[in-house]
């Protein structure tokens, strides 16, 4: 070992044989040796070192967890491949030493031993079967428990990561559609499957893994790599290896708080495990129940491997031939253009043939029971002749092949001797050409419709902006709550721009009585509803489009506002909130409930009707009479609201944080109306915690 | 509407024509479903008979497609595109309603107002 012998010198003294020798060997190394390669490794480092931060400050700015998760996995991915190519890096740079010390001329002689072709490795289609327990997959009861699970796949110096799934107990299997092809196999390759998985409701905190990995990538190449070059040489100006211990500086993986993969399971396939078709592997699995990111897996993986060797694909010879088959036709010679590629050589006419692509004059195949020879030389021409037998059905075909000069013939023969080994190394994958279907460029990722029950609509998370949240929440809460006798059918969500209409057409019984005595009132208070048919003007598309938050007349004009009928004595009302200037500015709705909420008790009567902005409509579900409203319902409009996302007599259970002390405040309300309280029976019915419902 | 087994259903039917709304990569109705056969059938709010396992219509977007065709929340579905969904399973249901392929549902609803308008307008409608 070269560092052994460098050891038993105390230093290379300077301006010694052997250092002027080193010095040379560098400099001419440095002329013809590939550090371009090293450069290459080191973009790509530099490249994934740049994704990795950015994944980390993505990971550190964004509160969707779907977003967080995403940039986890990319975290996750970055990383992976940073320590792929770091080690890569540093067996070139050992590599280099290697031969910079034992080898003092450049010239690495031919290579005696044989090296396969390469291939395209293709995995797709990969399913992986769970296994819950009846109970839970059937019954479909309790919390849903739900992860985030990618897998991660390396094939030599490639990584690769497929999409990430969310799963929970209503999938059977995780299914990743993703076609993944890795380019520069050989037959020896090792692709390395791991799945990880993150839970999906965790907290985000960090971990301590990345610093273990971060100390032991940057303890690993001090010790190997650094120690060793630094004793080989003394410390050159221009030493390649500088860059190398640079690296280092990068290493220590950012620890950032956010959701954390772990390793779930994985597996290994080679070459015994490609076929055609699907396959059955074992997984091994790491981590058990009492991990967050346990998933009962069944053990096992379906996927299909595909590989196609550059023999099969590639013309790997070419050129001009004379053929003659033996016992058959009249021993004339066949000038041909021949093409060696996959099992057979295919004889054409002419050159132009192949990009022609017109069928060949005929075809001798090339597998593995060809034998080929050369043949003891034609005494008529100065080159030896090729025999090729193959067994066609029980008969032996010979062809015999002859060139126009003797190095044709040997680098024919040449050619057919590195077929037979790649076929050798290759197997079964030259038995026939596997298909391998080529991802789609850009294709988006499907979104799945959300299976979820409206009780995952409803849930804010503690990280996510309240505001935003609970107004789109309300919006949609909104929509749904409609009198079922509005038959309006004009386009609902053009009247949320007419902002002139103060009057309340009041085309259905219900409203007119209402409404008519309203119409003198603020009538910025009613911007739009009242023309508008009473599908109400599609509070929801707002908030969807963009958030309610910003739209100042939103909470005056929600449907309810059209019919009045979540309105209670209106001249109470409105005197009460004229008298609070603040109702009259832009303000977010939730900020209101919210900041109601808090101050919500001292408040009393002034706090609650902030509240109100909150489409109280929930009343306008169903045929209710208009009749029973008292300034109270409209508290008792927000208690049924408020009660609408969780059971009604449970306050302290409601997602909808922000209102549920109002469910639970008795003082202010009265007992609420009977028509209220069927209503609330209606929206605490359709709790999808015990009755599952779908979006369509 | 009660529901004796091995004996036809009859009902009192709208015909509602759903176009779907295309949204990014979805087609979207702009309703939800509950129920089914493999649901409780006693906590669905809007059945007359607390034993219909049938698929009904829990919400309604406003303005949305459903909205617009005249779908009313509490509707019960009984057929989409001529696919029977009084015996199907809720995931059988969703399906049948959200195939990629269809641009347009046509729904056979009922409702209990349905079966009162047919009364009261052919007077003495004979009970089934």
């Amino acid at each position: 070992m070269f560092c052994r012998n460098q050891t038993a010198r105390a230093t290379v003294a300077r301006g010694s044989a052997l250092e002027m020798e080193i010095r040379r060997g560098k400099f001419r190394k440095s002329v013809f040796l590939d550090t371009s390669q090293d450069s290459d490794i080191q973009k790509k480092i530099d490249h994934e070192i740049r994704m990795r931060d950015g994944a980390c400050k993505l990971l550190a700015a964004c509160s969707q967890r779907d977003q967080a998760l995403e940039a986890a996995k990319s975290l996750q991915t970055c990383s992976t491949r940073i320590m792929a190519y770091m080690s890569e890096l540093q067996r070139m740079k050992e590599a280099q030493v290697m031969q910079k010390v034992t080898r003092r001329s450049s010239d690495a002689g031919p290579m005696d031993d044989r090296l396969p072709c390469k291939g395209k490795v293709a995995i797709s289609d990969l399913r992986i079967p769970l296994m819950w327990k009846d109970t839970e997959y059937f019954k479909n009861k309790g919390e849903l428990h739900r992860c985030a699970v990618f897998c991660l796949l390396q094939l030599g110096g490639e990584i690769f990561d497929t999409d990430m799934v969310i799963v929970d107990r209503t999938l059977t299997d995780i299914c990743f559609d993703n076609t993944i092809v890795f380019s520069e196999a050989s037959p020896g390759f090792e692709l390395r499957v791991e799945l990880y998985s993150c839970c999906s409701e965790d907290d985000y905190s960090a971990g301590s893994t990345p610093r273990k990995l971060a100390s032991k990538l940057s303890s690993s190449l001090g010790r190997s790599a650094g120690k060793k070059l630094r004793a080989a040489m003394e410390p050159g100006p221009c030493s390649p290896v500088s860059n190398g211990g640079a690296a280092p500086l990068l290493l220590p993986v950012p620890s950032v708080p956010g959701p954390k993969y772990h390793l779930l399971a994985h597996t290994t396939l080679s070459l015994s495990h490609v076929q055609d078709s699907f396959r059955t592997h074992d997984l091994t699995i790491s981590g058990n129940e009492e991990c967050s990111y346990w998933l009962p897996l069944y053990g096992s993986m379906c996927c299909r491997l595909a590989a196609q060797p550059h023999c099969m694909t590639q013309q790997m010879m070419s050129g001009c031939l004379k053929v003659k088959q033996c016992g058959g036709d009249p021993q004339t010679w066949t000038k041909v253009y021949a093409v060696l590629k996959g099992t057979s050589l295919f004889c054409y006419h002419r050159q132009e043939d192949v990009e022609a692509n017109i069928e060949p004059a005929f075809t001798i195949g090339i597998n593995k029971e060809t034998r080929i020879r050369a043949s003891e030389k034609d005494p008529h021409s100065k080159v030896q002749n090729i025999c090729i037998s193959n067994q066609y059905g029980g008969e032996a075909v010979t062809h015999t092949l002859t060139t126009d000069s003797r190095e044709d013939t040997h680098s024919w023969m040449e050619a057919f001797w590195q077929h037979f080994y790649d076929m050798s190394q290759w197997k079964q994958c030259c038995d026939d050409l596997m298909k391998i279907e080529l991802p789609s460029p850009r294709k988006p990722a499907p979104v799945t419709p959300k299976q979820g029950s409206l009780y995952h609509e409803m849930v804010i998370e503690s990280s996510d902006d309240l505001s935003s949240t609970v107004s789109d929440i309300l919006a949609r809460r909104m929509q749904e709550l409609e009198l079922r006798s509005q038959l309006g059918t004009s386009p609902t969500w053009m009247s949320v721009f007419e902002e002139n209409n103060a009057k309340c057409a009041g085309r259905t019984r219900h409203c007119t009585s209402r409404l008519s005595g309203h119409s003198p009132c603020t009538p910025h208070r009613l911007p739009r509803s009242p023309a508008s048919p009473h599908r109400c003007p599609q509070l929801g598309l707002l908030s969807s489009d963009a958030s309610l938050t910003s739209d100042s007349d939103s909470h005056c004009s929600t449907s309810p506002c059209s019919h009045h009928h979540g309105w209670p004595e209106p001249s109470s009302n409105f005197s009460l909130l004229s008298s609070s200037p603040s109702r009259l500015r832009p303000r977010t709705l939730s900020l209101d409930a919210k900041l109601s909420t808090l101050r919500g008790r001292g408040y009393g009567g002034g706090g609650a009707f902030q509240c109100p902005c909150q489409p109280p409509p929930s009343s306008l579900l169903a045929p209710l009479p208009i009749s029973s409203r008292s300034p109270r319902t409209q508290h008792s409009t927000q208690t049924t609201l408020s009660c609408s996302s969780s059971t009604s007599s449970n306050s302290s259970s409601n997602s909808e944080g922000s209102h549920s002390p109002e469910s639970s405040e008795g003082v202010p309300f009265s007992r609420p109306s009977p028509a209220r309280r069927s209503l609330r029976n209606l929206r605490a019915r359709l709790d999808p915690r015990t009755w599952l419902q779908s979006q369509v | 509407m009660s529901f004796v087994p091995g004996q036809p259903v009859t009902a009192v039917v709208q015909r509602i024509e759903i176009q779907k709304l295309r949204q990014g990569n979805n087609l979207i109705l702009g309703f939800s479903i509950g129920g089914g056969i493999d649901q409780d059938p006693g906590q669905n709010p809007f059945s007359e008979d607390k034993t219909d396992k049938g698929i009904y219509v829990t919400r309604i977007t406003s303005g949305g497609p459903a909205d617009v065709a005249g779908l009313m929340m509490g509707d019960k579905i009984m057929q989409v595109n001529g696919w029977d969904m009084t015996m199907v399973t809720h995931d059988k249901a969703r399906k049948r309603l959200t195939k990629k392929n269809e641009d347009v549902v046509r729904l056979l609803v009922t409702r209990k107002s349905l079966e009162e308008a047919v009364k009261h307008s052919m007077g003495g409608y004979p009970r089934p």
